[in-house]
């Protein structure tokens, strides 16, 4: 008799269970394992997405369920798309996509360019630059409304510090010109440690017999740093692009938390502006037509990034 | 192409010493082996030549010059490494030209083509030139690497055990292969390996190392015929040579505490009879186990005649080497 864990298992099924799993087929016992993810996978995904293509075609309202719906074929669409708030919405968007990413690239790279060198206490460095990343980005919004504050807060003092400009004669949040700004500096804090842990993980993966190899074929500390170290890492870094990119489309919490938005208009990510649209001014069908748009653009947007980060990895 | 002399060379690694006060020197054009089983120090060397690790104390002299304080790439060296070293991102051809593509060199692109074909066609790699370096065999990785130390006109090619990751068929081959492009260049070479075969058949000579120590430089057959103590003897030689008590047989010299018998220097026919233990036929040999007042002992039949498990054969000695306590050879 043999005794691997699967006969263990068989054995100890009681008779009754045993009897009635006996008439099964692997392909029939493989589809009772799946079924349940998949079930789920409808209930939360999928209905509601084909739901929101279905409102996006109607006038429907959450907030006055009672009211008759009317099918306006492709009106919200076309609202949206000829919006000019909307626009300035995506603009703000992009905005700050743009600058948080470059940066976050910029500076997560170099530090964690700096930190693979092999010094003392660098693992102690690496837990205190990955703090930030752990903590609530609601919290982070919050907190920074304080380091932001004109009389009080430690930003302006420390700008003024360095810079010798009085701290109360600008406002970070209140600012139109700064306020932009202001949301990407606190992403950047709490984010780029993120992207300089995924570069440490490329860097890492680099073996030093490599740059040994580089060393004896005499290729200076330059080019081995563009012609060994930049293209071994960008396929992680091209990810880590990616996962911060999904993650700023859909940024709300922390921004929220910090300029609500304002002043004005100002920070409305699209986000923040579908929230509106969908549970303030209650508009549901336009709403849905917003969200379909976001979608198709995130979707479109990643999947030609996924494609080109293949072709990376592949080269 | 260059002289290299160390002398007086010393790395520790911590607690371990890995290189003791090394002295000897590589001839122009020479084809140098360092052997030594593993922690010997042979790669410690190759890299305080290369220039990847800093001597404790000694020189590194290329071509005359003191080059103890120069980086790597002022020292104009050539390695190859036991790891496929290659950059995984390039492809065959870039990998290939890398060296050439110096800022320092200044080759001219046609120049750097013309070299990167006569590489790969020495060593039959061109119909792999534009494959992604990753996408090749172990053997040819290994070809791609040596091609990359070959490109180069260095002062001295540095080899760690380039073959050792092969299998048996394609080491014989680039085994040959590499004489006899370093014979066609006239190469200065210094090789490390543990295989004996390899020191033995390339090498015009071969320096074993015992802890960090060179015990014995010279051309093969020297050290082969008449190696300084026991260490040596038993690195050379497969079957290994017999390390016998001296008394055993009559003749031994005063002082003389092991006699040392490789299974070619024990005749058949007379002398003490010892038992047949173990017959191996290995077609071009026969090997035979014998047992002896308690010993083991191998050597190769005199005949074409079938021994069996169990028959008595006399033996004697031919030409033996004499140890005394410590080791050190007497006679």
């Amino acid at each position: 008799m043999s005794d691997t864990p699967i006969d263990r298992v068989a054995k100890a099924t009681p008779p009754s269970v045993a009897s009635k799993i006996r008439g099964l087929s692997d392909r029939t016992i493989a589809w009772l394992f799946v079924a349940p993810s998949i079930f789920l996978l409808l209930a939360v995904n999928i209905f509601p997405l084909i739901w929101t293509i279905n409102l996006s075609f109607t006038n429907y309202k959450a907030n006055r369920p009672n009211r008759e719906v009317d099918f306006i074929g492709l009106r919200n669409y076309e609202r949206i798309l000829t919006d000019s708030d909307i626009w300035l919405t995506m603009q703000a968007t992009a905005h700050f996509l743009f600058w948080t990413i470059f940066l976050q690239v910029l500076i997560g790279f170099a530090l964690a360019w700096l930190i693979n060198r092999k010094f003392k206490g660098n693992d102690l460095w690496t837990t205190l630059i990955v703090l930030p990343m752990m903590l609530s980005p609601a919290v982070v919004g919050n907190f920074w409304t304080f380091l932001y504050q004109p009389q009080i807060g430690l930003f302006n003092y420390a700008v003024s510090f360095l810079t010798g400009i009085d701290p109360s004669s600008f406002e970070m949040i209140g600012d139109v010109a700064l306020a932009p700004w202001a949301i990407v500096i606190v992403d950047t804090w709490m984010w780029t440690p993120f992207v300089m842990l995924i570069c440490l993980a490329g860097l890492r993966s680099i073996p030093d017999y490599i740059y040994e190899a580089a060393e004896i074929d005499r290729a200076s500390k330059w080019r081995q740093f563009w012609t060994i170290t930049v293209p071994m890492v960008l396929p992680f870094l091209m990810l880590a692009v990616l996962f911060r990119g999904i993650e700023n489309f859909k940024m709300f919490d922390l921004v929220v938390q910090l300029t609500g938005g304002g002043p004005g208009s100002i920070t409305e990510l699209t986000s923040i502006n579908l929230k509106r649209e969908a549970f303030e001014k209650w508009r549901t069908g336009y709403a849905s037509a917003y969200a379909i748009i976001l979608f198709v653009t995130v979707f479109g947007l990643a999947s030609i990034y996924v494609k080109a980060l293949n072709k990376v990895k592949e080269r | 192409m260059a002289e290299v002399r160390i002398s007086n060379l010393s790395k520790a690694f911590g607690e371990t010493v890995a290189v003791d006060d090394v002295t000897m020197s590589v001839p122009n054009g020479a084809f140098v082996t360092l052997l030594g089983p593993t922690g010997a120090g042979k790669t410690s060397i190759l890299r305080l030549i290369a220039g990847l690790e800093k001597p404790d104390q000694g020189d590194v002299v290329i071509g005359g010059r003191s080059v103890v304080n120069e980086t790597p790439a002022q020292r104009n060296v050539a390695m190859v490494f036991q790891q496929y070293s290659l950059y995984p991102h390039l492809s065959v051809r870039d990998n290939l030209a890398f060296p050439l593509k110096s800022p320092l060199l200044k080759t001219p692109t046609v120049e750097i083509e013309r070299k990167v074909a006569e590489v790969a066609e020495v060593l039959r790699i061109s119909h792999k030139l534009n494959n992604k370096a990753t996408a090749l065999s172990g053997g040819e990785m290994q070809r791609v690497s040596i091609g990359r130390a070959l490109v180069r006109d260095p002062s001295i090619y540095l080899m760690d055990e380039p073959l050792s990751s092969l299998d048996a068929k394609l080491r014989s081959d680039l085994r040959i292969e590499l004489k006899r492009v370093q014979a066609n260049l006239g190469a200065t070479l210094l090789y490390v390996t543990h295989d004996q075969i390899e020191a033995m058949t390339m090498a015009t000579h071969v320096g074993v190392l015992d802890h960090g120590k060179l015990v014995q430089f010279g051309p093969p057959r020297e050290i082969y015929e008449s190696p300084v103590n026991l260490y040596v003897a038993g690195r050379l030689g497969q079957p290994r040579i017999n390390v016998l008590p001296a008394d055993m047989f009559a003749g031994a010299p005063t002082g003389a505490k092991t006699i040392g018998l490789r299974p070619e220097n024990i005749s058949q026919g007379e002398g003490k009879s010892s038992k047949v233990k173990r017959v191996e036929h290995l077609g071009d040999q026969i090997r035979l186990h014998l047992k002896l007042d308690g010993h083991d002992i191998i050597t190769l039949s005199e005949s074409r005649d079938t021994f069996e498990p169990g028959d008595m054969v006399a033996i004697q000695p031919r030409n033996p080497l004499f140890f005394d306590a410590s080791g050190a050879r007497i006679a």
